[in-house]
């Protein structure tokens, strides 16, 4: 019963978090846009896009190798079963330490691995540049973002995301004082692993100062359509983290058809929330130097580790 | 079991061949054994040399034994296989057989010292490994630096077995006898004397940070094999030494826990950081060689501090995490030592920078410095992620446990565990990307060729290795007979393939299917240079501008001017040096200070035939004064 159970909840997770990922991305540009008094990109456009990029034949260098070739689709793979780790919009329980937070980093950890190789397999210096870049900052913010993980794990005894949603879905106390802060830690995890503004800015088109997307700047056709739902992917299950642990209402604890749709709604309607919030949060500040970012992670370290202190003396 | 005795055959081709596949065989013939052991049956007990009373020379192999008796088997076995051809391509024709000989008397030590049953023995076997490996750095004794690291390497390592000795005296001061037996009652000064000298001795074999200054040295000027045995397996023997102290001899306090726990995380931190300063390829594995014993430092430490403060289960989940680290390492770290020393082979030069796009003209061994780079980068579902998972969950879930300023400890711990295992990511990104990707950066990168099977045989059995240590990490623990709250790797590795599948199945039937092949993007520049392309320098970059107080950067710049006011500039150097803190502030004053005493030292023999037998009719009156009181 519950491994029929566990395979529809592979299958639900999957297809809610492949479909709902692309609305975010435009959502967030829409909201910048309008901040900065445009009209910005239909809801549908990140959708569109593609779909449109499917259609076309992917370019590569004669310098690149499988490297190039295989990192899209490993980057979307690893992206796709960390997706399995964050219940979107159902908690079954666990089946093989599937669920693991520490895994989950690190699944995160072998998409970017295999993108920053494909950014340097053409040999293109934006490539370097992008990948350097984005290990970098990686590195420096994976500090923040164990303790935070590990706050995580001590709040709610236990590794498994699927465990601490299911005991936050069970409690009626809302949003206690540490789980507020630990939420804050986290959207600052978010903002620096998504690439966004202050660390790093996905609308920029100017290679010197692009990060994220300068990894992949060789890339065409249908490999690129896979790196940027991979993207879009990633920052959606983020953002299911902060909602689903901290304002778990309406996920689903059982499984049946009307409480899946309904849950789906409400975590479309939370995480629209919360992409307005990072659009605003955006919008609100400048992109900073890239050798200041170490003093802003310092902060969120310092910060984090403050929420460690708390739990840990009282 | 132990009587493949792998020794010395000093001849010619053939019998260099039959030398090592006898190493081979012996290796096969001892992990046997080995896995019988460890996988519940009886642990063996031999008497080699008995000669009078306290002195006597046994072997005792227990799981722990046979557990570091495999890891040294499946290595040399592999390295074995790779030496074959490899030493077709070294120099020295005359040396050559000699060095087959001496290697396989350096494995036989390395044996010996994990079999041994008493301290007596543990020393001797300790020497015999630390002069037949200094034996095999010499090697290529002519070589740039190789004088520099053979004395590095002799000096250190003699410390170590200083150490080792002392705290072997110690425990027979205390005990009375040489036996690796348990002590009874709460440390005295005595036994914490001994642990702290054995710490030392342990510590400076294993590399830890500040006592690492030997490996980044032997390594480079070592040949391959030797570098990867020495990574692979003799740092591996001073984790034995340590574990097996403290398991059965000690009975640890929370402080030697601490101890231990805070270099492990110093060597991890700096280990990897100057890792990432490194282009010499081999020196850069040798520090992440030390950034990895510094990482089963951390599990064996956590394992010390859990067991003082009563949490077994735990304490277990740690060491495992730390045993199982060190075979991973080994097999991982060989591996990469391996297909490093193949494109030394064919590129004839150990600088990343000068290499570049082999993964076009080697592809055999680009695949698989892959499988190893992914491996000691820490990626799921390969070894080197299953066994960090291990000490990770180990960390995650003491912190519930302990008391508070233990518990700020272990946090500051993990978060530098944590930046240390993604700073190897970025190394390693670094690593394979300069050397492999890209376009050649030098002439002889573009010269490279694919190397002999041989070569490709032995690190292609590690890379199997690698990628089923870590699908089946739970599995293997289990099988051995203790159970690990760990997910179990071979679904995340279903997983992963399934998802890779359904990838590549929805794009089959969605898109088009065919690659067009045009330039790199270059800005609208006609054609692309390998003078374009990001260097490892430039990838680094941002990390040593970040971490840029721990390199200890020195810029000097001198200039010359025409005129008074200095306006008018004539000439000028200026340079960046990075400093070299441990060997410039630690190591050079202290032999400096020797030296001086040495030369003190050296005046009484002045070669004099007519002072020496005034110093021995010194020593005669000297006897007969002290005869006299005695008595």
């Amino acid at each position: 019963m519950s491994s029929i159970e566990f395979i529809l909840y592979l299958v639900i997770n999957t297809a809610v978090v492949l479909l709902v990922a692309p609305l975010f991305m435009s959502l967030l540009k829409k909201v910048k846009a309008k901040t900065q008094g445009r009209q910005g990109p239909p809801l549908l456009q990140t959708y569109y896009m593609i779909a449109k990029l499917f259609q076309k034949e992917a370019i590569c260098s004669p310098n690149s190798s499988w490297i190039m070739r295989v990192a899209p689709y490993m980057n979307m793979a690893a992206i796709l079963v960390a997706a399995l780790f964050v219940p979107l919009v159902f908690v079954p329980g666990s089946v093989g330490g599937i669920g693991n937070i520490i895994l989950f980093l690190y699944l995160l950890t072998l998409g970017r691995f295999f993108m920053a190789l494909g950014g340097l397999d053409a040999g293109s210096a934006f490539g370097g540049m992008g990948s350097s870049r984005e290990m970098s900052i990686a590195a420096i913010i994976e500090p923040t973002t164990i303790i935070v993980f590990a706050a995580l794990a001590f709040a709610f005894k236990s590794l498994n995301i699927f465990d601490m949603v299911f005991a936050s879905a069970a409690t009626s106390v809302l949003a206690t004082p540490t789980l507020i802060l630990i939420a804050i830690s986290l959207f600052i995890i978010l903002i620096v692993e998504t690439g966004q503004v202050p660390v790093d800015n996905p609308e920029t088109h100017l290679e010197l100062t692009m990060i994220h997307e300068g990894m992949y700047l060789e890339q065409s056709g249908r490999n690129l359509a896979l790196m940027e739902l991979s993207s879009a992917v990633k920052f959606t299950l983020l953002m299911a983290l902060i909602t689903n642990l901290i304002f778990p209402i309406g996920i689903a604890l059982t499984l049946t058809v009307a409480g899946i749709m309904i849950a789906v709604v409400l975590f479309v309607i939370k995480a629209s929330v919360l992409t307005v919030i990072i659009g605003l949060f955006e919008s609100s500040i400048a992109k900073t130097r890239f050798f200041q970012l170490p003093n802003l992670f310092t902060m969120a370290f310092f910060f984090s580790t403050l929420i460690i202190i708390i739990e840990v003396f009282t | 079991m132990l009587i493949p005795l792998i020794a010395g055959h000093r001849d010619r081709n053939v019998i260099r061949t039959a030398s090592l596949s006898l190493t081979i065989l012996a290796s096969a013939l001892m992990a046997v054994p080995a896995i019988a052991i460890l996988l519940g049956g009886d642990p063996l007990a031999i008497t080699a040399y008995a000669p009078a009373g306290l002195f006597s020379i046994g072997f005792f192999i227990d799981k722990l034994a046979a557990f570091f008796i495999l890891i040294i088997a499946v290595v040399s076995a592999c390295i074995a296989l790779y030496s074959i051809e490899y030493v077709k391509h070294m120099e020295g024709e005359s040396r050559r057989n000699l060095f087959c000989g001496c290697m396989n008397l350096f494995i036989f030590a390395m044996v010996l010292v994990v079999a041994s049953a008493n301290t007596i023995a543990f020393f001797l076997f300790w020497e015999l490994m630390a002069a037949s490996s200094f034996l095999l750095v010499m090697y290529e004794y002519d070589g740039h630096g190789t004088a520099r690291a053979g004395i590095f390497y002799f000096v250190m390592t003699h410390l170590s077995t200083l150490f080792v000795l002392f705290g072997i005296i110690l425990l027979w001061v205390e005990t009375g006898s040489f036996a690796i037996a348990s002590l009874t009652g709460a440390p005295t000064l005595m036994v914490t004397l001994a642990f702290l000298s054995l710490f030392l001795g342990f510590s400076i074999k294993g590399g830890i940070i500040p006592f690492h200054k030997w490996l980044p040295y032997a390594h480079p000027a070592s040949p391959t094999p030797i570098s990867a045995l020495m990574s692979a397996v003799m740092l591996k023997i001073a984790v034995y030494g340590l574990i097996r102290f403290l398991i059965t001899v000690f009975s640890p306090e929370l402080w030697w826990g601490i101890l231990i726990l805070v270099f492990g995380t110093i060597s991890g931190v700096l280990g990897v950081i100057y890792a990432l300063k490194e282009h010499n390829i081999k020196a850069m594995l040798a520090y992440s060689s030390i950034e990895n014993i510094g990482i089963i430092f951390m599990g064996i430490g956590l394992f010390v501090i859990l067991t003082a403060v009563e949490l077994p289960l735990l304490a277990t989940i740690a060491l495992i995490g730390a045993l199982f680290h060190s075979l991973n390492h080994a097999i991982f770290k060989s591996l990469l030592f391996l297909t490093a020393g193949s494109v030394i082979t064919a590129t004839h030069t150990r600088n990343i920078e000068q290499m570049g796009g082999l993964i076009h003209r080697m592809p055999k061994t680009a695949g698989l410095f892959f499988v190893g780079s992914l491996g000691v980068a820490a990626i799921p579902p390969l070894n080197g992620f299953a066994s960090e998972l291990l000490i990770l969950i180990a960390f995650f879930t003491s912190v519930t446990e302990v008391e508070p300023l233990v518990k700020v400890l272990l946090f500051v711990c993990l978060a530098l565990f944590a930046m240390t295992s993604a700073l190897t990511t970025s190394c390693f990104v670094k690593a394979f990307g300069t050397v492999f990707l890209g376009m050649p950066r030098s002439a002889q990168g573009e010269n490279a060729h694919e190397v002999k099977a041989l070569m490709l045989i032995g690190p292609g059995i590690l890379a199997v290795a690698c990628v089923f240590l870590g699908l089946f990490a739970l599995q293997i623990i289990v099988w051995a007979g203790f159970s690990v709250p760990m997910p179990d790797m071979l679904l995340v590795g279903l997983l992963l393939i399934l998802m890779l599948v359904l990838t590549y199945v929805a794009l089959y039937f969605t898109s088009p299917r065919t690659i067009r092949v045009s330039d790199t993007w270059g800005c609208g520049a006609p054609s692309q240079k390998a003078g374009s392309e990001y260097t490892a320098h430039g990838f680094s970059q941002p990390l040593f501008m970040i971490f840029s107080s721990l390199y200890r950067t020195q810029i000097t710049n001198d200039r010359e001017f025409y005129d008074e006011p200095r306006a008018i500039f004539k000439s000028g150097t200026a340079e960046i040096r990075l400093l070299k803190v441990f060997e410039e502030y630690i190591y050079l004053p202290i032999a400096m200070q020797f030296r001086r005493l040495a030369t003190t030292i050296a005046r009484i023999q002045n070669g004099c035939l007519d002072t020496y037998v005034l110093y021995v009719f010194i020593t005669v009156i000297a006897l007969l004064v002290f005869l006299g009181w005695s008595v």
